[in-house]
């Protein structure tokens, strides 16, 4: 029971991440929309997270699928999947010398992947207090169980 | 508001409109300054009608019947109170007379309109309107401009005779028309409320069709054969008789679509002609789609007299610059969401900043010394002549934002009567389009860069074998005097096999030295400077490297290229200063990073999802190294040698993303390419260049440009990034609207080029344009510019062929043509009976062809087998860069017949070619044509020439010349051949840009024939596409549908 609420906690670290990963993307091409900073800047920040945030993300999707949570490893799985096929396709990068043209695609991406994770960040609080609450009570019941007898 | 420009456009006809027209605009703000009125200033403008109206101003009673029509007058006033006091175009220009005049006649008149709008619809048909007397002779000299008038006219003998004998056809129909006409007052009521001053269309029938239907009827046979020369022939030319869209002031509150067409322009009035050439229309026999054709083919519409496209500044924007430098795709700006969402055309504008300019037109410098350059506070604006001066010339208003400036105290200058500034004429930024400001520091982020050469060439064995390396030295050598900037001008060179040769020029040296790098994984730079040198310091050095260069390789069996390191070599040497770099490049390169291999000899992958991927560069390197060089202000100019594969597709990507250039010299040749290569890189190297350009069009409130397309980066949203541009580059840009409805009635557009001279200077080229705001779809189409719509549709389909497929990219332009044609069409089908006629506006006759030529053209063309990827590649990066006028000369070459003039003796060889359409048809067995599309001379060679002529032209007998591939043009001693080469240097002077070379073929000479010559008739039938005749039935049927 302990393990799993070590899990749901490292899931919560993680998705904490993710979101952190994907609103700061989102802060650098809007900063580059409204002219704060130049294209360069702007896409050597936003790719040098790309690739930590697929790894967090690929990360946690592995570690639902050993410990057999079925319902948000399914979740994540075809993120997980998409963000492989942009990685072996070499297009997970931002390409400086488009970036304006793709600036709304980019950013519409970003969004969609923003909600993404914090549904899954929902689900995972939402577990880790479930989890929390169930091992107090067990706890107690143990304990009163134990006094019991 | 609007109509203020407008009355400028029927100055012929009616001269006392442009006058009116002046005081009007200045009033805006005069009447503004007294306070009483301002809000209500506009009023009297928006709710009225056209032209029209400004006649009214001169015989009030008139102007009843206008006011009668427009019955959603009503409800606007409440929005007049929030319009802006207008803004007005040649304000300052008015002369002070007027002024005075028009504030009085305005005030009274307020009043006077007023009351006919509340009564308005009700009584529109009434007696009292019948102001005929005086009325009649006004109608007289609007007659070309406005049919509004004639409506309430015709319920009048007098005016209807006057109409009579131009509406209908057949004079039989006369009587019937005014009989039915004035006793009908109820359907005269009718026409009134709804559409009488607006459309021309639902007019304009009315009258025919309505009046007397057997009426129609003989007016429409008559035309199918008689009405396409008439439109030739006839001096109402679409453009000049319509007039420009009306004021949309009142308009505002208008939502349904007969009201926004409310304020249409009339249409010509006037007889048969007039309803002729409301719109081009081209008789498409009566079975559409049948193959025989029902149309003459000698009708449809070419360019074959030389520049057909205006290229003139619109008459009531006469302060606009030159069209040389800006061009709209249509000089008429929507003013509502739905409006633009109804013109399928692209929207936008094609920019030539440094366009080169005749002797005499000059763009003008200008010093503001210590004042700096004056410049609204809010959104950077330059001044210019649109800028309105008030407060006693204390401050200005900014044309784009409406901002109040001030003026500063240097630049002050008290404001005559007519509140123009009384120093105008010594100001060239106050009366011209085009100036050039110097810029002080505050526009440098470091000291003004030095013009700066850099070479960068591939001496493998096959730029050494095909003597490409001693063309290359003997031009570069050549120019060295011609280069700008001297003395600051630096120069070096890198050249490369499977190493790289870097050249110490250090002018304590007497001959060169070679320092050799091998290490092409970690590249270094062997010396820390002397690589780039003072071309002026080291000139000897620099001569006698240019001397041994073909020497030096002429031994080397090295196939290896490493453009990778290279490049980064080259970067590393540029990077502090910047400046140009120009590649040449003979082999695909094969070593270190960025080495590419041969891809796009695969047939299966074209017409799959993969296919655009050969368009695109193969290796992130290219683009990453795009970027490093736009950011230290690197240009890239690509010049490619080979036979076989270079990809020029990745190559390209160097010069498209830092504002260079892509020459590409398919299998090269040194005799047929060695003119060429050497004009080309020697006007390369001696035309006047800006270097560290930035450029951005700012464009007033409720527009927006979106979209770019050339070679630049992207620095901002709207910031492009050009680190060096000259004279033969173009931008397109397209624009968007940003709010449902524009408040405003004039749009106006700045281009500002900031660049560095090549002396040294900073400078800012600035251009502004205003554009109409309109409300009127007819109108956009009468505005439209063939031209700039061309050149913005061509870089759209390439950039989508960047990402779809061919066919898709084609697909994508067709069907923009067939909406817009169709929207056209809805404009007057409905009241025309147009099912056998294809019809369009006069300034969009030549559209279809131009389409169908860009879908023909090598970038865009067929499949696999129609152009190697090469070439496509390279074609699709010369077109995104091309000026209108060359793009067009592109798409529809020039076809010559000349061996009448070639025979001929004296002077009349001289005589001017005569300009044949593309097609086969016109091509006879006994002649010699010539090919000129601006790049190219083809000369095609009958099979039945008399054969002295051709031994004339080649020097030797055609039988002698096995392969004409290898034939090359030049002087023989005879005067035949004197002849053509003064033929062909008088075609190449037409055009500096480019040095055409010559290419001979032999009809019936397979398959050099059919890709050199046939395959540029673009009026034929070519493999998977359809002939013009064809196209033009294709056009119709889906227009119509």
């Amino acid at each position: 029971m302990v393990w799993e609420l070590v899990l749901w906690f490292i899931a919560f670290v993680a998705v904490i991440s993710l979101i952190g990963f994907s609103a700061y993307q989102l802060i650098c091409l809007s900063d580059l929309e409204y002219d704060y900073i130049n294209p360069y800047d702007s896409s050597s920040r936003i790719n040098a997270v790309v690739t930590p945030e697929f790894i967090v993300q690929g990360i946690l999707c592995i570690l639902f699928l050993l410990t057999w949570h079925w319902f948000p490893f399914l979740i994540m799985a075809p993120v997980t999947y998409y963000h492989i096929k942009l990685y072996m396709k070499r297009k997970h990068l931002i390409d400086v010398t488009e970036i304006f043209r793709a600036l709304n695609e980019e950013k519409k991406y970003r969004f969609i992947k923003l909600g993404f994770y914090c549904c899954i960040f929902i689900i995972v609080i939402y577990r880790l207090v479930t989890t929390a609450v169930m091992l107090l009570i067990n706890e107690d019941e143990w304990n009163l169980e134990s006094g019991m007898f | 508001m609007e109509q203020p420009t407008f009355p400028g456009r029927p100055t012929s006809s009616f001269p006392t409109a442009p006058k009116a027209s002046a005081p009007l605009r200045s009033s805006g703000p005069i009447v503004g300054l007294d306070g009483s009125i301002p809000s209500r200033a506009p009023t009297p403008f928006a709710s009225s009608g056209p032209v029209a109206e400004f006649g009214s101003s001169f015989t009030p009673q008139t102007t009843s019947p206008f006011f009668s029509s427009v019955p959603a007058v009503g409800p606007q006033p409440a929005n007049f109170g929030e319009l802006p006091p207008p803004i007005r175009p040649s304000g300052p220009s008015s002369p002070p007379s007027y002024q005075v005049q028009n504030v009085g006649s305005y005030q009274q008149m307020q009043p006077a309109r007023y009351h006919p709008i509340a009564q308005s619809s009700v009584p529109l048909g009434s007696p009292p309107f019948i102001g005929q007397p005086r009325g009649s002779p006004y109608t007289g000299s609007f007659q070309p401009q406005s049919q509004t008038p004639t409506v309430s006219m015709g319920l009048t003998p007098q005016s209807s005779s006057q109409m009579i004998p131009r509406n209908t056809v057949p004079q039989l129909s006369e009587p019937s028309f005014t009989a039915t006409k004035i006793p009908s007052q109820p359907p005269l009521h009718a026409y009134s409320n709804v559409p009488p001053r607006s459309s021309i269309p639902s007019f304009q029938p009315d009258p025919q069709f309505h009046a007397s239907g057997p009426v129609s009827q003989p007016p429409m046979q008559g035309f199918t054969p008689a009405h396409v020369p008439a439109r030739h022939a006839s001096p109402y030319a679409h453009q000049s008789i319509v007039p420009p869209p009306p004021p949309i002031g009142g308009p505002l509150g208008y939502t349904s679509r007969d009201q926004l067409q409310h304020p249409l322009t009339g249409p010509p009035l006037g007889g048969v002609q007039s309803l002729v050439e409301e719109f081009q229309s081209l008789s498409v026999g009566s079975v559409p789609g049948s193959l025989n054709p029902g149309v003459d083919t000698n009708l449809l519409p070419r360019p074959l007299s030389g520049d057909e496209i205006s290229t003139k500044i619109p008459e009531m924007y006469h302060l606009n610059c030159h069209p040389r430098f800006l061009r709209l795709t249509t000089h008429a700006i929507p003013n509502s969401q739905s409006l633009f969402s109804r013109w399928h055309l692209p929207l936008g504008a094609v920019v030539q900043p440094l366009a080169e300019t005749p002797d005499g037109d000059e763009v003008p410098v200008i010093n503001f010394g210590p004042v700096g350059i004056v410049r609204c506070r809010r959104c950077r604006t330059y001044i210019n002549p649109y800028v309105m001066f008030t407060d006693a010339g204390r401050k200005w208003r900014c044309n784009l934002c409406s901002f109040l400036n001030d003026v500063p105290a240097e630049y002050y200058c008290g404001l005559d009567a007519s509140g123009r500034r009384s120093d105008i004429d010594q100001r060239p930024e106050l009366c011209k389009g085009s100036v050039e400001f110097v810029a002080s520091t505050e526009y440098m982020v470091r000291p003004p860069m030095p013009p700066l050469y850099f070479f960068l060439i591939d001496v493998s064995v096959s730029a050494v074998r095909s003597g490409l390396l001693e063309i290359v030295a003997k031009t570069i050598k050549s120019c060295l005097d011609d280069l700008p900037g001297f003395p600051r001008t630096q120069i070096g060179f890198i050249t490369f096999d499977n190493t790289l040769h870097f050249h110490n020029l250090k002018s304590s040296l007497t001959q060169p030295q070679m320092l050799v790098v091998s290490d092409l994984d970690d590249i270094f730079l062997p010396l820390p400077d002397d690589l780039l040198v003072n071309l002026s310091e080291s000139r000897h050095v620099v001569e006698a490297f240019l001397d041994s260069l073909p020497v030096m390789f002429q031994s080397s069996v090295n196939v290896e290229s490493a453009l990778g390191p290279a490049l980064k070599a080259s970067f590393m040497v540029m990077s502090q200063l910047g400046g140009k770099l120009l590649i040449f490049q003979s082999t695909l390169p094969s070593l270190g990073v960025g080495r590419l291999r041969l891809r796009g000899d695969d047939l299966r992958v074209y017409g799959t999802d993969k296919e655009h991927i050969l368009r695109l560069p193969e290796d992130s390197f290219y683009k990453q190294m795009a970027a490093e060089f736009t950011k230290n202000q690197i240009a890239v100019d690509i010049y490619a040698f080979s036979e076989k594969y270079t990809d020029i597709a990745s190559l390209g990507s160097l010069a498209k993303y830092t504002g260079g250039q892509v020459y590409h010299y398919p299998s090269f040749q040194v005799a047929i390419h060695h003119e060429k290569l050497s004009y080309e890189l020697g006007r390369n190297l001696r035309r006047e260049t800006a270097w560290e350009a930035v450029m951005r069009i700012r464009c007033g409130k409720g527009v927006r440009f979106t979209n770019y397309h050339g070679h630049f980066m992207l620095r901002s949203t709207d910031l492009l990034a050009l680190p060096a541009v000259d004279c033969d580059k173009a931008f397109a840009m397209q624009l968007s609207l940003e709010e449902n409805l524009m408040t405003t009635q004039t749009v106006y557009f700045q281009v500002a080029l900031l660049y560095t001279s090549s002396t040294g200077e900073r400078r800012i080229r600035v251009h502004t344009a205003a554009a109409p705001v309109v409300t009127d779809l007819n109108e956009m189409y009468n505005q439209a510019d063939t031209g700039a719509i061309i050149s913005l549709l061509g870089r759209i389909a390439i950039e989508n062929s960047l990402s779809q497929k061919l066919d898709d990219a084609r697909q994508s332009i067709h069907l923009k043509l067939m909406k817009s044609l169709k929207e056209y069409r809805n404009l007057f089908a409905v009241q025309h009976r147009l099912s056998g006629r294809l019809i369009y506006p006069e300034s969009l006759r030549l559209l279809p062809l131009y389409v169908l030529a860009l879908c023909k053209s090598v970038a865009l063309r067929g499949g696999y087998a129609d152009a190697p990827l090469d070439d496509r590649c390279a074609a699709g990066y010369t077109m995104m860069i091309l000026p209108v006028s060359r793009m067009l000369k592109l798409l529809y070459p020039s076809l010559f017949r000349i061996d009448e003039n070639l025979l001929k003796d004296g002077k009349e060889s001289q005589e001017p070619l005569i300009q044949l359409p593309l097609t086969a048809l016109n091509l006879d067995p006994k002649g010699i044509y010539i090919l000129d599309d601006g790049f190219n001379f083809v000369i095609w060679l009958g099979r039945m020439l008399p054969a002295d002529l051709v031994s004339n032209i080649l020097g030797a007998d055609l039988a002698g010349v096995p392969d004409l591939s290898k034939a090359v043009v030049f002087e023989h001693d005879n005067p035949i051949s004197k002849k053509l080469l003064m033929i062909l240097n008088r075609l190449r002077e037409k055009n500096f840009s480019s040095y055409p070379s010559c290419r001979l073929v032999r009809q019936g000479e397979q398959p050099r024939e059919l890709s050199l010559f046939l395959a540029n008739l673009v009026e034929d039938p070519t493999a998977g596409s359809s002939s013009y005749v064809d196209w033009i039935f294709q056009v119709h049927r889906q227009s119509q549908s």
